[in-house]
This record gives C-alpha cells, sequence and structure tokens, in this order.
C-alpha cells in the first residue's frame, strides 16, 4: 500500500506546486492590463486564481495528514513509546471521523453545486465542490496506512522516528 | 437567530469543551477546530453540517488570503535566491561588532527580512538553520539562541508588508496602507528592544563579538543590498499610491524577488525554484486550512451571540481608552497561545472592534495593538507557530527555550504597554505620510 499512496502523495504534491505557480498568472495579468493595453482587463481572472486558491489549499492540507505537518499542540511531557503511539491513534482516529464528515456531508455538498456556475468564468461549481469530498477519501487512505504502521510501532514498542515521510516527493 | 436551541452559554461550552478536549489528545488544531464546530451543526435544527462546507468555501474564496502563499513565496526565493545572503553580510557589516555580535545580526537581519516578506513562520524557518547552529558553534547558549531566533522573526508581522495586516483590513476593513505605515514605528522599537536584551545577555555571558568590519566592505554590504531594500518601499509605495491592491503588491514582491534572484543575483534555477514552491504550498496550505475550520468555528460564535454576550459585562465596567487597549491587548495575548493569528483575527478582532469603536480608539491604533498582541502569541506555549519551528529545527522539545523566550519576552511587552498608553505612537508616520488615510 505504501509504494501506492507515495506515487498519490507524489502527484498530489506536484499538482498543488502547480497551482502555487498558476496562481501568480491571474493576478500578474490583472496589473498589467491595469497599467498597459497589450491585453484585455479580463474579468475572470480573479475567480481564476480564488479558485487555483482553494485547490492549493485543499492539495497542501491532504498531503500535510500524511506528512504529519498539520500542528497540533503538545501538552504531554513525558511518554513512553506505547502511550505516544497509542495517543497518535486516538488523535488519527478523530482525524478518521473528521474525514468521514467530509466524506459524508461533502458529496451531498458537490451535489447541491452540480448544476451550478460561477459568476464570470462560467465554470461549473462542482470542480471546487469536489475538493472536500476528495480530502476525505484520500485521508482516509492515509490514516490507514497510518493506523497499520502504528499498530506494528505498538508491538514493538517503538517511537515514531521519521515524522514526514518526504523522501515520496 | 431568534429561536436558537441551546443558549448561547450552553452553545459556547459545547464549542469550547469541545475543542480542548480534542486539543489535549493531540488532534491537528485544524481539525479540532473542526470537529468541535459538528456537535452544534447535528444539534441546531436550523442548521446543518453543510454548514461546514459552506463556511470553509466563502473562507477561502477570498481574492485577500491570495496575500498568504504569494508572501511565503516571496521569503522563500528570497533564501534560495541569494537575497538573504546579502542583507545578511549587510546586517553583519552593521551590528556585528556589537556584544553578542551574530545574536545582534539575527535581529537586524529580521528587521530586513520582515520589510520584504510578510511572514513570520517563513522568517523562523530560515533563519533557524541560518543561525541556531551557527550561533551554539560559536559558544552561545542553545536555548538562547532558539529563543532569539524566534523571538525576532516575528517582527515579520509586525513591520510592513505583513500577512496579518492584509488579513485584518479583509476582516474589520480597516486601510492596510495606513496600517503598513503605522507598523514601522512599533517594529522598529521591538526591534531595539529586542538588540538591547541580547546586549544585556551578552554581557552577562561574555557572548562573543566580531572585529568591526571595514567601512568599504560596509559600503559595498550595502551597495549589493539595495535592489532587494527597495522591495518594502515598492510595496508599500505601490499601495499608498493606489497602483494596485494589498493582494497584488504581494503578488509584485513575488515576483521582484523572483527576477532579482535570477537575473541580479544569478543564484536561481529550477530545482532551487521548484523547492520554493513546494515548501510555499505546504505552509501555506496547513495554515490557511486551520483558517477554513477557524472560519466555521468563529460563525458559530457569532450565531449564538456568544461575543456579545461575553462583552455585555465588559462594556458596564466603564473602562477609558487605555483600559480596554490593555484588555484588547489581553484578549489577543491569551487567544494567541492557542490559536494561530488568522484564525484570532477571524474570531475576536471581530468581536472586539465594537468595543474599541466605543472609546473612540482610533481603527489603526486598534489594528496595531492587536497585531503585536497576536505576534507575541507566535511564540508563546503551547500554540506558538515560530517557536515551535525554530525548536524543531534545533531538534529539541520546545520547553527547551520557554525560559530564555518569556525573558526576551519583556522587554517587548514594554513596548506593547507603550503603544496602549500612548496609541499615537504608530500613528505619527501615517499621520506624516499620508494624513488621508486615517480620515
Amino acid at each position: 500500500m505504501t509504494p501506492f499512496l507515495n506515487i498519490v502523495q507524489r502527484l498530489l504534491t506536484w499538482t498543488m506546486a502547480l497551482s502555487v505557480a498558476v496562481l501568480l498568472i491571474p493576478v500578474t495579468l490583472q496589473i498589467v492590463a491595469r497599467f498597459t493595453d497589450i491585453i484585455p482587463r479580463y474579468i475572470w481572472t480573479e475567480e481564476l486564481s480564488r479558485f487555483c486558491f482553494i485547490w492549493m489549499v485543499m492539495l497542501g492540507a491532504i498531503v500535510a495528514v500524511r506528512e504529519r505537518l498539520h500542528f497540533d499542540v503538545d501538552v504531554w511531557t513525558r511518554l513512553t513509546p506505547r502511550q505516544d503511539t497509542l495517543l497518535r491513534m486516538a488523535a488519527n482516529f478523530c482525524v478518521l471521523a473528521f474525514s468521514g464528515v467530509m466524506i459524508w456531508w461533502g458529496i451531498e455538498f458537490t451535489k447541491f453545486g452540480w448544476n451550478q456556475t460561477s459568476e464570470l468564468a462560467d465554470l461549473p461549481m462542482w470542480m471546487i465542490f469536489i475538493a472536500w469530498p476528495f480530502a476525505g477519501v484520500i485521508w482516509l487512505l492515509f490514516l490507514i496506512e497510518a493506523f497499520v504502521r502504528d499498530i506494528d510501532l505498538y508491538q514493538r514498542g517503538e517511537t515514531l522516528t521519521s515524522i514526514a515521510p518526504q523522501e515520496a516527493v | 437567530m431568534t429561536s436558537a436551541t441551546l443558549s448561547p452559554g450552553m452553545a459556547a461550552i459545547v464549542l469550547f469543551g469541545t475543542f480542548f478536549f480534542f486539543l489535549i489528545i493531540r488532534v491537528p488544531v485544524a481539525f479540532s477546530l473542526g470537529l468541535a464546530s459538528l456537535p452544534i451543526l447535528l444539534i441546531e435544527p436550523r442548521l446543518s453540517p453543510l454548514g461546514l462546507f459552506n463556511e470553509m468555501f466563502k473562507a477561502y474564496n477570498s481574492f485577500i488570503l491570495l496575500a498568504v502563499p504569494f508572501f511565503l513565496l516571496t521569503a522563500n526565493l528570497m533564501n534560495v535566491g541569494g537575497i538573504t545572503d546579502r542583507l545578511m553580510r549587510l546586517s553583519r557589516a552593521l551590528v556585528g561588532h556589537f556584544p553578542g555580535g551574530l545574536a545582534q545580526i539575527n535581529v537586524v537581519l529580521s528587521v530586513f527580512f520582515a520589510g520584504i516578506s510578510g511572514s513570520s513562520t517563513a522568517d523562523a524557518a530560515s533563519q533557524g538553520k541560518l543561525f541556531i547552529e551557527a550561533q551554539v558553534r560559536e559558544g552561545y547558549d542553545k536555548s538562547f539562541s532558539i529563543a532569539i531566533t524566534a523571538v525576532s522573526a516575528v517582527l515579520a508581522v509586525i513591520i510592513p508588508p505583513s500577512i496579518l495586516m492584509v488579513v485584518w483590513g479583509g476582516v474589520i476593513s480597516t486601510s492596510i496602507g495606513a496600517m503598513y505605515l503605522a507598523g514601522v514605528i512599533p517594529g522598529l522599537l521591538i526591534g531595539l528592544a529586542q538588540m538591547a536584551t541580547v546586549h544585556a545577555y551578552a554581557k552577562r555571558r561574555n557572548y562573543p563579538v566580531y572585529p568591526r568590519s571595514g567601512f568599504v566592505e560596509g559600503v559595498r554590504a550595502f551597495l549589493t543590498s539595495i535592489p532587494a531594500l527597495t522591495t518594502p518601499f515598492l510595496i508599500v509605495g505601490g499601495i499608498l499610491l493606489g497602483w494596485f491592491t494589498a493582494t497584488e503588491s504581494a503578488a509584485i514582491a513575488v515576483i521582484y524577488a523572483a527576477l532579482l534572484s535570477t537575473f541580479y543575483y544569478r543564484e536561481m534555477d529550477l530545482p532551487k525554484f521548484y523547492q520554493a514552491i513546494v515548501d510555499t504550498g505546504r505552509l501555506a496550505s496547513v495554515a490557511l486550512f486551520c483558517v477554513g475550520t477557524a472560519s466555521v468555528f468563529g460563525w458559530l460564535l457569532a450565531y449564538y451571540q456568544i461575543p456579545k454576550a461575553l462583552l455585555s459585562n465588559v462594556t458596564a465596567w466603564g473602562l477609558g481608552s487605555i483600559g480596554v487597549g490593555f484588555l484588547i491587548a489581553g484578549a489577543f495575548l491569551v487567544v494567541g497561545c492557542f490559536l494561530d493569528a488568522i484564525p484570532a483575527i477571524i474570531i475576536v478582532g471581530t468581536t472586539l472592534q465594537p468595543l474599541a469603536a466605543s472609546v473612540d480608539l482610533h481603527p489603526v491604533s486598534f489594528a496595531i495593538i492587536g497585531i503585536v498582541s497576536l505576534a507575541f502569541g507566535l511564540v508563546t506555549p503551547p500554540y506558538g507557530l515560530c517557536l515551535m519551528i525554530s525548536c524543531s529545527v534545533a531538534g529539541v522539545p520546545m520547553r527547551y527555550a520557554l525560559k530564555d523566550t518569556m525573558i526576551m519576552l519583556i522587554p517587548m511587552l514594554l513596548v506593547l504597554c507603550a503603544i496602549i498608553i500612548w496609541p499615537e505612537i504608530p500613528l505619527l508616520l501615517p499621520r506624516w505620510v499620508a494624513p488621508e488615510l486615517l480620515k
């Protein structure tokens, strides 16, 4: 499963990087159009950058679950490796519950936007809304992988060493 | 809104109770906020979990927040493209011969960095790699090195440009240009307070000093840095002159940094550029995802009018403008311990605005008091992002550098008190340069 998820992670990271780069284009067009006559003042530039932005945020948030980049608050001072693993599994279980919410009501949310189009560029809105259930599904996969790893760690009584499996990127 | 099933008190208990429960079992903050909103969305018949998606979508669908990835990208491009190195040389020529030379350089570089980038987390991450190990090797205490890196990083959101001011301007509709100008003097004062702190430490602990740089060397360092040093004037000036909006100015900063490092300093190549973009996406989306769930949480607080209930007592106390100033700072300092600054602005800033207006505190002074207080929150536990990052760069737990961080915060708190007692201090510069922005 891990090799497959490595590929998923690499693809998602690559797409996220692309959306960061693409973000710049509409904003630049907007400024250039204001001061010169080289290009017309496109009305869809702002909307396009906002939509790229939403996908960037969601893609980054998806990958961050596997890389354990979402910030948490650590109030526990001394934990044994086993306690640490158990606590991480409990926290991951809560994230799993949230993934469930994202999938269940996210699909409803996407259906709700099925026939809507955006105000300026006339893009179908489901292309944006689907980011939420998509995040839920990928999180589910990442979390299953994490549970398998944590059960193994617990049995061996070891601590999680590599904080972020970034070698996949 | 009139016939909610839950009373404001009950709703507050459910929201904050579940939020802290999830925090304690180490659920990431972004998910804790989302999960804490869920019970209310399910219990209240007029709401449904779809509200979660609606509010998140509304939060992300904003042109203002685009500034966040842009400011981060500027910072990352500066680091990989050699701009930071040039500024470091200049800082060394300026303050290297002071007691605690390297630590002074750390602070001064943060001031320069703050003038180009608007992101404290990027500052903490890059300067953590640059300074902590180097300082320890030169004989500085490790906890001191971590602490000074973290506290100097917070300057990035006080000295313009600043992510927090852009967000503040979007959420509480205050002139971003005026806030930028207003941030300069408090930012420099805090920088000076930090340099004084380093001086005191260095004298007591005999930290090393660099030989004074020659005049020629100093001039050369200054000349090579000029293109980088003009960035803040380009950004702030462009906004004041109405050339571009705050978000666009952030995009301009990215393009300027990219051009500078590719064609002028010639240190940029494609792999480095890709790395800068990936790092930007990672950090920006983690921070912004939290903004989404925080917006849901904040929206529910507003739905039950919880802030109003909390503040109804305060207005009865009959505080003057200084009293209210301290109250505002206190509220942001406490909230900043548990939340990132952007969600804190969304949830708390909007709550406190009527209070600030009721005592005729100038909106710009209110913004600066809020932002400086929130900047302190970047290094206060349990959720102090800059301190977390510095500590993780050094490979130690956060407790390790806590004592020195708290000591360094004391002189900075004095500056905050000064701003509260004399709210005119931040207004000096905008009043002089662009009085029309203050109305």
